[in-house]
């Protein structure tokens, strides 16, 4: 067949054009942001906290002060149920929360304490006075490593698979053995060892709970790290700007500013790829069939994030920015601490590339885009 | 806080989910009926002006093109889901590639009513064909560098000078060509450049091949040899063709088809790990992840223009959230990240088989040819180093 000759001009005068709107009135699409409010007072209460705080040192202790500002604002118990004595909000408010208190390396618990201990008390029906908490998950004989803040914590959730059972106890710390410890941030990070009399006396919750804290903790350890890489980005960026270096600011060579948008590139994949889990927990409460997938997406990105941000921004800032004097550290010691907690970037890789072989050829896409390998069926019937 | 480089995600609703599943369907269909072998990079390789014209048909050409233009009608995030399902499987897509991505755009920004009512109808039904005439044998990364002379005569133009690296020319109907209609002034290189609507079929046109490195006829270089463009066929205003050229480019380059090439091979390769013929990799798991990534980003983009198109048409306009992006270096950081990641795909497959592989399975046949077009990736549309330069600048840095 031949192809069909360009037509030729007849000349006519140019009108303005009209953009043409969607054929039926239905939405395209939502758009799952946090409370913009919330998020301007979060703001201006952590940028306050950095300029005001003591100077980086290698240990965090916790932040007696600091955590009870965020009490009197209602932020330590931000995501528990208006019910419960919390705020009520959702988990696009506790990302947001999560993410800001991480970039301005606020020594608190929050997500230990409001999104997985208060969680677990609601879920087991238990009562919840609004001390500060931790959580962990003890083994079989009642001991728990890397128990961030156990120190601190006026009591600790225990969330113990006991043979086919999960069970929650809310402990009193003085009930325990907790022996001190450092995470590489610097932050409390114990050993506790429970009397297994308290933690059989836990009450018995659904399997499904046992599941959701692994996803949860993983989802919350993913919004705390690209928290921590938006201001590793900002510090690199001022730092490449101001540092002179033959006659010029060194983010003025090429070499320094292609290091510095890979910093910059890696950062916001892994914040999309975050903001879509919390997005999706949020619109379904963690029901969505598709949020082993999402929290993956997410933990995966992150975790391969955070090797390209924290190489580079060290890289970028020189040895300055490997003192103890210096703000970067209390950004990329936790970065690197948390893309390994709630599962390896390995371990959830393997768990992604499970979810990919079994989707197989045909359902790799559905898998990508709902989390869910839909059989053939639903999208033949959709015709 | 720092400035977002991307804009905030959105999720898609039930309207655009069973418009994917319309397409996904059909597509299922065709391929059950061997109208087409599902391949990688198809949006340059796989030509199929019988696929075009069937797309046509159903109303997934000229998505975005008014009706009164013989299109749809419908948004940019209706076309983007379109795509998407059109890539994800490999389809015959290059024949109207370069006419919907950016020529039928330019016709309704830029375009005079006569023109839009003489290329639209037919690009929407996927019979007029258009490619894109920009680099040139001295001009790549550098486009304003263009000597391609456009020359004042009676009633039109005389283009001459020859236009590389322009696919599908040898297929095509028509091109935008950027020349240059005033001499270069060193001090603003970006003045004096214009572009014209060219009847490929012209006399004073020749089209040679370039064979790429697999064999393939995709590039051709097209020899503009004093052929008169009417005066009625000149896009925009004269003097004006870069800021025409580079005002389309979030759409060019944060697209689907930016991180979606090598999507074959990665299906191929969960199958193969499904059934034993490949180890299962975690790997795997992290090259899904980037692209599950790369769709948020790439989707939240096509919607962050679509509201900057609704502004600038006097509509509603962009919302404060994505207000504070600004797309061009958001798309910049897609298409980076995501032509890394084709590339990353196909070298990690490439890793993981052995010489012993089957020289006739489906998955060795995809691979062999992502190895061959992955260089492209890379390249086209401006090159990685030239967009990271564009972050920088997004930064603050230059």
């Amino acid at each position: 067949m031949a192809d069909p000759v360009l037509p030729t001009p007849t000349p006519t005068p140019n009108p303005t054009w009209a953009r043409a709107t969607p054929a039926d009135g239905r939405p395209l699409t939502s758009h799952p942001v946090a409370d913009p409010d919330l998020v301007d007072v979060l703001v201006d209460l952590f940028d306050d906290y950095r300029s005001s705080r003591p100077g980086p040192s290698v240990n965090l202790a916790f932040d007696a002060d600091l955590w009870g500002r965020l009490d009197a604002l209602g932020l330590t118990r931000l995501s528990a149920s208006e019910a419960s004595g919390g705020s009520g909000a959702g988990w696009l408010e506790a990302a947001a929360l999560l993410g800001i208190a991480a970039g301005a390396a606020a020594a608190v618990p929050v997500a230990e304490h409001d999104v997985l201990a208060a969680w677990l008390l609601e879920s087991a029906g238990l009562p919840n006075d609004g001390r500060l908490r931790t959580v962990c998950r003890p083994d079989p004989s009642g001991v728990a490593i890397n128990v961030t803040w156990a120190s601190d914590a006026a009591s600790i959730v225990a969330l113990w698979e006991d043979r086919d059972e999960w069970r929650v106890a809310d402990v009193a710390s003085g009930r325990s053995e907790i022996t001190a410890g450092r995470n590489l941030a610097g932050e409390p990070c114990d050993t506790v060892v429970f009397d297994l009399d308290d933690l059989e006396g836990g009450v018995v919750v659904d399997h499904s709970i046992g599941e959701q804290f692994h996803l949860r903790g993983a989802l919350a350890r993913s919004a705390q790290v690209v928290g921590g890489m938006d201001r590793v980005l900002e510090i690199v960026v001022a730092h490449v700007t101001e540092r002179t270096q033959f006659g010029r600011p060194i983010g003025r060579f090429q070499a320094v500013q292609h290091l510095v948008a890979d910093i910059a590139m890696e950062a916001a994949l892994a914040r999309s790829a975050t903001d879509a889990a919390v997005a999706r927990a949020a619109a379904s409460d963690w029901s969505d069939p598709g949020m082993l997938f999402a929290v993956g997406v997410a933990k995966s990105c992150v975790g391969h994030a955070a090797s390209v941000v924290v190489r580079g921004a060290h890289q970028a800032l020189g040895a300055i920015g490997t003192t103890r004097e210096h703000e970067l550290h209390l950004l990329t010691k936790p970065i690197l601490c948390r893309r390994s907690e709630f599962g390896s970037v390995h371990e959830w890789d393997e768990t992604l590339a499970e979810l990919a072989s079994s989707a197989g050829h045909d359902r790799l896409w559905p898998l990508v885009l709902t989390g869910r390998a839909a059989p053939p069926s639903v999208s033949r019937s959709a015709t | 806080m720092p400035r977002p480089l991307i804009p905030p995600i959105v999720t898609e609703q039930p309207a655009l989910t069973e418009l994917r599943h319309e397409v996904r369907a059909f597509l299922a269909e065709q391929i059950r009926a061997g109208a087409f072998v599902p391949h990688v990079d198809t949006w340059l390789t796989r030509w199929d002006r019988d696929f075009t014209r069937e797309l046509g048909r159903r109303g997934w050409l000229g998505m975005v093109v008014p009706p009164e233009y013989g299109g749809q009608g419908r948004s940019y995030l209706e076309r983007f889901v379109v795509t998407e399902e059109l890539l994800v499987v490999g389809a015959p897509v290059a024949a109207h590639w370069i006419a919907e991505r950016q020529i039928g755009p330019s016709l309704m920004r830029y375009g005079t009513e006569e023109q839009k009512q003489a290329f639209l109808p037919g690009i929407s039904r996927g019979e007029i064909v258009f490619g894109i005439g920009m680099s040139e044998p001295d001009s790549g990364s550098d486009l304003a560098s263009v000597r391609t002379r456009a020359e004042r005569v009676d009633g039109g133009w005389r283009l001459t000078g020859t236009k590389v690296w322009t696919s599908g020319a040898h297929e095509a109907d028509g091109f935008f060509a950027l020349a240059r209609s005033a001499p270069l002034d060193p001090a603003h290189r970006h003045d004096g450049l214009s572009q014209f609507i060219v009847d490929l079929h012209a006399p004073e046109i020749e089209i040679r091949p370039i064979i790429s490195m697999g064999g393939d006829h995709h590039f051709n270089e097209v020899h503009l040899g004093g052929v008169v463009i009417p005066d009625e066929r000149v896009l925009g205003q004269i003097g004006d063709g870069w800021s025409q050229v580079t005002s389309e480019l979030g759409f060019e380059r944060s697209g689907p088809e930016r991180f979606l090439s090598t999507f074959q091979l990665l299906a191929a390769a969960a199958s193969a790990m499904n059934e034993g013929s490949l180890p299962l990799d975690a790997g795997l798991g992290r090259h899904v992840a980037r692209v599950a990534a790369l769709h948020h980003m790439s989707f939240a983009i096509s919607s962050a223009l679509e509201e900057q198109t609704e502004s600038d048409a006097g509509g509603p306009g962009a919302s404060a959230a994505s207000g504070a992006v600004d797309v061009d270096t958001a798309a910049a950081a897609v298409k980076v990240l995501g032509t890394t990641e084709e590339g990353d795909i196909t070298d990690y497959v490439d890793t993981l088989t052995a010489s012993g592989w089957p020289r006739g399975d489906e998955l060795f046949s995809l691979l062999e040819a992502a190895i061959l077009q992955r260089p492209g990736f890379t390249l086209r549309g401006g090159t990685n180093e030239i967009l990271r330069g564009v972050i920088a600048r997004g930064l603050g840095l230059r």
